[in-house]
């Protein structure tokens, strides 16, 4: 048997390029972006509780940060990719039980989804800072 | 990971369904938590109680996120180099399990 490379005789999945957008494609995007930030972001919580840890010092260093303006965005960004990434969940969820896979459904759900997280992250947002005393 | 599809599957989703309880009790608890002092806030890890669920969001978070980069890993990267990034993922997620309770531990009741 030998094997001879001719991709030509292969399939190609279009390009990324090449596809028209549409929100469902931007929602599993989305999902898997979201997934690979939450990844990186475990970081974050280790730092946390690791300045917890150590003592005063580090806590304060680290909530420094937390609470200025650039923290105040990453504390943002955190909670819409946590948000944003249970509900693609629970969408996935329901597909893999059968439901809601009709296209103008899933459409509506990709909205409804990329809606809710912005809406509830705002609410965080305020809710965190209210609780901070800003 | 061949032969194996099915298993990863059903348990990346039922580490989800473990996950969101903990997610929207993390949430919520730094919502609350956020202007705590030093000693406000390590009184409140230092309960039993945050502690388990806080370790057991991490761990089981961790064994989420491990099939999940295994997954995105699969669609980008082939031979060796797949087997260099899934180790990697492997002592990545581990670590971040072993430092999350390490802290636990160390910061007593």
């Amino acid at each position: 048997m030998t094997n001879v490379y001719r991709p030509a005789d292969r399939p190609l999945s279009p390009h990324l390029q090449s596809w028209g957008w549409t929100v469902t494609m931007a929602s599993s995007i989305t999902h898997r972006a979201t997934g690979i930030a939450l990844y990186g972001g475990t970081l974050l919580l280790l730092l946390w509780v690791w300045s917890l840890a150590l003592g005063e010092e580090a806590f304060t260093f680290v909530a420094g940060i937390m609470g200025s303006p650039f923290g105040v965005v990453v504390f943002a960004g955190y909670a819409f990719a946590i948000v944003q990434h249970m509900f693609g969940g629970w969408k996935h969820f329901q597909w893999d039980l059968g439901y809601g896979l009709d296209y103008e459904l899933a459409k509506k759900t990709a909205w409804a989804i990329y809606a809710a997280s912005a809406v509830i992250t705002f609410g965080l947002l305020i809710a965190g800072l209210n609780a901070k005393g800003a | 990971m061949a032969h194996k599809g099915t298993s990863t599957f059903v348990m990346q989703r039922a580490s989800a369904v473990v996950l969101t309880p903990l997610i929207l009790w993390f949430v919520a608890s730094v919502v609350i938590h956020a202007g705590d002092s030093y000693a406000d806030a390590r009184a409140w890890l230092a309960s039993p109680v945050t502690k388990m669920l806080f370790g057991a969001l991490i761990t089981v978070g961790a064994f989420h996120m491990r099939i999940g980069m295994h997954e995105v890993l699969a669609d980008y990267f082939h031979g060796s180099l797949n087997r260099i990034f899934n180790t990697a993922n492997w002592v990545f997620v581990v670590a971040v399990v072993a430092a999350t309770w390490l802290a636990l531990f160390s910061i007593g009741t």
